[in-house]
């Protein structure tokens, strides 16, 4: 064996590991200068990455302000919800032995197996619903920028689709998350359906606009109220921040440093809460009136302030419906129903107000110096005029303005037209000096104008003869108006002649009650107030409609009260006739819907003496008014004056004592509405007259 | 002091006794053992759990296999080197046929409980071999056979590697290969060699990047070069270690208190990134201690060296150096990348049984040759 002696030429070595001495030297000095680097010169800026990893940062969702009808009962209000979250490019946090595994920290695109897997859970109301569920992960997942971040998929998840999830969250992976919410509810369902209106998720077009105050998936108003004060429902969202692992689950116990690294939580702000004028009974009332009735409205109204009482549209589709997605077949039955149950006929459809709008021609004729109300004009059931018969309803013999509209005659009408006392123009002025033609200001869903011809407008639409002044007169022609208006209209009637802007929103307040907004009657001063004496003679008139065994509403009076109204019968165009005829009525079995029919209308306000309600009732292909539409408006006088006999409990705030607005200068001019009276757009024409 | 010198050394069992044990070696090591004990039961949620008791079960292992090794007159292992080669390739050669299959490589071979690689031993066992050829046939430097002289460390060193690279593992082959080179620069090599291998390596590696090497390799080089750009897949592990050191700043976040690692954001903890979790949770005080005591250790060998008896003990003295060195370097480099990543552990610190064995033995050579210096002959 070989032997270990010391050699000489081991001497020889030392230099050697000298040298390697030096080089590890080295080698440790710029390990320490790199620990340097990173721990004492960068270790902030690697302190703010290292929270950026734990700090998890939660918007709060401010709870939507409620709506409130003037009792205090809720219209629409909030219920804890959960919705569902998923990242689509989720980052692998979970360590595997296996190789061929993606390594910790990378991301990867979830596969369809697992969205699929995810879907499972989940009810669907139909194919569709489906479809759009996967197609909005698979899209957001083909986005690589966004796709790293939690969406949200599906909100107002069912308690049993939430159970399932959840249980199943462990095996699912951690791109799955479900927070706490909260889904809009409307208690009254369809009874308030096109006032409250109804929220839905923001659109792409909506998101765009907002310049970055609603995120993907937000909820907004849609429709009605909801989406008339969306800025007051919203309030303002809050941050709440917590320590999560990189599993993304909030530690229990996180290390002291990590909570001193949290942000300070903010709390959201909850929406402000909209107290609207509507009785609710009265609401109820006026709904179930319509009972056998498939299409129609109703408003009523405070004449002496323009507070809407009550405002239905049937159908109505309960806002509830919303909230979930809807199955495409319901929706189409809904988008083709002949009720058309989307379209609010209060104020975003107008009809042909037929003799309802005979008080303004009236107060046309009235106008005309050379006009005697008390001249009797023969009726012989119709008159000739340019080669056609316009025909009334049947013989009324002689009769007087009065008369005339107490038993609603046309021909005194025709007559008074073909005399040029009431000329296009002049019908005009009065029309819109009595709120129609107009948006009333209410604002709400998308109000319509409806339409007042004039002699300019009939001949651009090239439709201008004679005869379209004779069926103006009547309320045809081309005059069409909505519900709200004629309720505006009858309203200033009763209140002496002035022209109030409706309004719902009594009161605004914040969620601790503090006064944010309170209406005050606003009158449309804008508008010609009505000569007093016209005025009294048009009253008398319509109180004789209902009172005098001659008027045509005679047979619907109230025992007790003494109502003045107008019965209005508008003849359907022969045009939309034949045409819906032949589409509509072979699939249609109703017996209460005959698009042949005229539609009927009612508008009234009582009590005669002191009016404190004003009605407008209209019943779509309902035929004769006064049979239809009139015992739909007396149920709701009846109602209303019976409940509240004693004026001072009506729910009523005096005009011209205006609680202070905070955060507004000129307390009458309301310029927290968002539509407010349109001064002036009417002053110069009323001059030129 | 003076007087146990001047008096002839100690006199009882025990003074002897203690008078044997190279202090130096035993205090660092049991500190860093200490401290990576610590560090890891950190890294594994302080929970005690079965992993940490399983590294303290090899430790404990390896010390006493450590004791045995000092035990043992050095002149043993001079003569049991080339059988112990022999043995350790006769392992290595096992592996393909019954080791275990885990992460698609075999590396391993079973006894009941304890699983155990052998190219973790096979490092040491290299180091042997490598020292006994190169103290019998070493030194010389005759220009003409120089050729030959050089041969046979390839081949020593080349069996074990293509066993290792086979299996496949990378990182343990390299570390073998630099173990044979760091031997060789003792008496083989001139500094103009050194130089040249240096370049050579250099150039073939670049032009390696550039034409030769696979895509993942490739890849990985360059998410080394620029992590953010791969954030979001193999960059996230460099980026969170270095988040995780930088975060513990001067003085540290406190054991068990590091974000990173007790939210667990870093990943491999317990094997390639323990470093990040001490550093976060040190802070520099920490790292600094760390790092001068490893290198108080590779000096103290370096030392060893130079006093050695002969140039067996002189290699085997610079063979373990090296053997910590390039360890320490290769992972603390990567964790402060400094270095792409690699499977390279950091001795005590990284959990693995094999390898904290490994090192054991390494220190119970060292201690062994140390005890052997003192002697008079």
């Amino acid at each position: 064996m070989s032997s270990l002696q010391r050699s000489e030429d081991l001497r020889a070595i030392v230099p050697r590991l000298q040298g390697m001495g030096v080089v590890v030297v080295v080698f440790f000095i710029a390990l320490l200068g790199r620990l340097c680097q990173l721990q004492i010169l960068e270790g902030e800026h690697y302190t703010r990455r290292a929270e950026r990893n734990f700090v998890d940062e939660v918007i709060v969702e401010a709870p939507r302000g409620r709506i409130f009808a003037s009792g205090g009962e809720l219209l629409a209000t909030n219920r804890p919800a959960y919705t569902l979250y998923v990242t689509p490019i989720p980052r692998v946090t979970v360590e595997s032995d296996d190789p061929k595994a993606p390594a910790v920290g990378s991301r990867v695109p979830l596969e369809d197996s697992q969205i699929e897997a995810l879907a499972e859970l989940i009810d669907f109301v139909d194919d569709d619903d489906r479809d759009a569920f996967l197609a909005k992960i698979a899209e957001r997942r083909a986005d690589e920028r966004n796709g790293k971040y939690a969406f949200a998929v599906r909100s107002n998840l069912s308690w049993e689709e939430y159970a399932r999830i959840e249980t199943r969250r462990d095996s699912l992976g951690e791109w799955i998350e479900i927070r706490e919410s909260a889904r809009r509810y409307y208690p009254k369902r369809e009874l308030g359906a096109f006032l409250t209106g109804y929220v839905g998720e923001i659109t792409p077009e909506g998101l765009a606009r907002s310049a970055g105050a609603y995120r993907p998936g937000d909820r907004v108003g849609k429709t009605g109220i909801e989406r008339q004060w969306e800025n007051y429902l919203r309030g303002r969202l809050g941050k709440r921040s917590r320590v999560v692992d990189v599993h993304g689950r909030s530690v229990a116990e996180p290390p002291p440093d990590a909570l001193a690294a949290l942000p300070p939580d903010e709390n959201p702000i909850p929406g402000q809460d909209i107290h609207l004028t509507i009785d609710l009974e009265l609401q109820q009332v006026a709904a179930d009136a319509f009972a056998g009735k498939p299409a129609g409205a109703v408003v009523a109204l405070e004449p002496e302030t323009g507070r809407i009482l009550a405002m239905v549209s049937v159908p109505a589709i309960d806002p509830n419906r919303w909230q979930q997605p809807i199955p495409r077949a319901d929706y189409e039955a809904w988008a083709e129903s002949p009720f058309k149950p989307f379209i609010d006929r209060t104020v975003q459809e107008h009809f042909f107000p037929g003799s309802t709008y005979k008080i303004v021609s009236a107060l046309a004729a009235l106008d005309d110096p050379t006009f005697d109300p008390e001249r009797e004009i023969v009726c012989d059931r119709y008159v000739k005029y340019g080669g056609r018969k316009f025909k009334c309803t049947h013989k009324h013999g002689p009769v007087d303005l009065h008369q005339a509209i107490v038993q609603s005659c046309n021909v005194y009408f025709y007559t008074l037209a073909m005399e040029n006392t009431l000329a296009l123009d002049r019908q005009e002025i009065f029309a819109r000096r009595t709120g129609l033609g107009e948006r009333t200001g209410l604002g709400l869903n998308s109000e319509t104008k409806g339409r007042i011809p004039t002699e300019a407008f009939e001949a651009r639409e090239g439709t201008y003869q004679k005869g379209v002044q004779l069926n103006s007169a009547i309320g045809q022609g081309n005059v069409t108006a909505t519900v709200l208006q004629i309720a505006q209209l009858y309203g200033a009637v009763a209140n002496g002649g002035q022209v109030m802007t409706p309004y719902l929103v009594d009161r605004i307040e914040t969620h601790d009650r503090k006064l944010v907004f309170a209406s005050t009657p606003q009158v449309r001063r804008d508008l010609e107030a009505i000569v007093p004496a016209d005025r009294q003679r048009i009253h008398q008139a319509l109180i004789g409609v209902v009172n005098d065994p001659l008027g045509t509403a005679y047979s619907e009076r109230l025992p007790n009260i003494t109502v003045a109204g107008k019965t209005g019968t508008a003849q359907v165009g022969a045009e939309e006739r034949r045409g819906k005829k032949k589409d509509k009525d072979d699939e249609l079995d109703n017996p209460d819907w005959d698009t042949t029919k005229d539609h009927a209308w009612f508008a009234a306000y009582a009590p005669a003496e002191n009016p404190r309600i004003a009605v407008a009732a209209f019943v779509e292909h309902g035929g004769v008014g006064a049979d239809a539409a009139a015992p739909i408006a007396m149920k709701v006088i009846e109602h209303y004056l019976s409940r509240t006999s004693d004026p001072s409990s009506a729910p009523r705030r005096p005009s011209g004592v205006a609680p202070p607005l905070p955060g507004s200068k000129h307390p009458g001019d309301a310029p927290l509405g968002p539509s407010g009276p349109r001064l002036g757009q009417l002053g110069p024409r009323g001059e030129a007259r | 002091m003076a007087r146990s010198r001047s008096l002839g050394g100690p006199k009882t069992r025990l003074g002897r006794l203690v008078g044997a044990v190279d202090w130096v070696v035993v205090s660092l090591a049991a500190v860093i053992i200490g401290l990576a004990i610590i560090n890891l039961n950190s890294a594994s949620a302080s929970a005690w759990s079965g992993k940490i008791q399983t590294q303290i079960r090899w430790i404990s292992l390896g010390a006493i296999v450590a004791t045995f090794v000092a035990a043992l007159d050095y002149r043993f292992l001079y003569r049991v080197a080339y059988a112990a080669y022999a043995f350790g390739v006769g392992l290595l050669a096992l592996v393909p046929f019954i080791g275990i299959l885990r992460n698609d490589a075999r590396r391993w071979l079973g006894i009941g409980d304890y699983q155990f690689q052998p190219s973790e031993l096979m490092k040491v066992l290299l180091l042997l071999a490598l020292a006994r050829y190169l103290h019998d046939h070493g030194g010389e430097r005759r220009r003409r056979s120089r050729l030959r002289q050089l041969a046979v460390p390839a081949l020593l060193v080349g069996v074990p590697v293509s066993l290792i690279i086979i299996q496949p593992d990378l990182s343990t082959s390299i570390i073998c290969i630099l173990l044979t080179v760091s031997l060789l620069a003792v008496g083989e090599l001139s500094v103009k060699e050194m130089l040249g291998i240096a370049v050579t390596g250099l150039v073939l590696m670049i032009l390696g990047w550039g034409f030769f090497m696979l895509d993942y390799q490739t890849k990985r080089i360059d998410v080394w070069l620029n992590p953010e750009a791969y954030a979001d897949n193999e960059g996230y592990q460099t980026i969170q270690a270095m988040i995780a050191v930088g975060d513990g700043g001067f003085f540290g976040r406190g054991v068990g208190q590091g974000t990173q690692n007790a939210l667990h954001f870093l990943p491999y903890r317990d094997t390639d990134f323990p470093f990040a979790v001490f550093a976060e949770e040190w802070g520099y005080l920490g790292t600094a201690m760390v790092l001068i005591m490893f290198l108080c250790l590779v000096m103290w060998c370096l030392n060893l060296a130079s006093q050695a008896r002969d140039r067996f003990s002189a290699h085997l003295c610079v063979g373990i150096a090296a053997l910590f060195l390039w360890h320490i370097l290769i992972n603390i480099g990567m964790v402060l990348q400094l270095l792409p990543v690699t499977g390279v552990t950091l001795p005590f610190f990284s959990l693995g049984g094999s390898n904290a064995l490994t090192m054991m033995i390494g220190l119970g050579v060292l201690l062994s040759v140390s005890r052997a210096r003192k002697r008079k002959d």
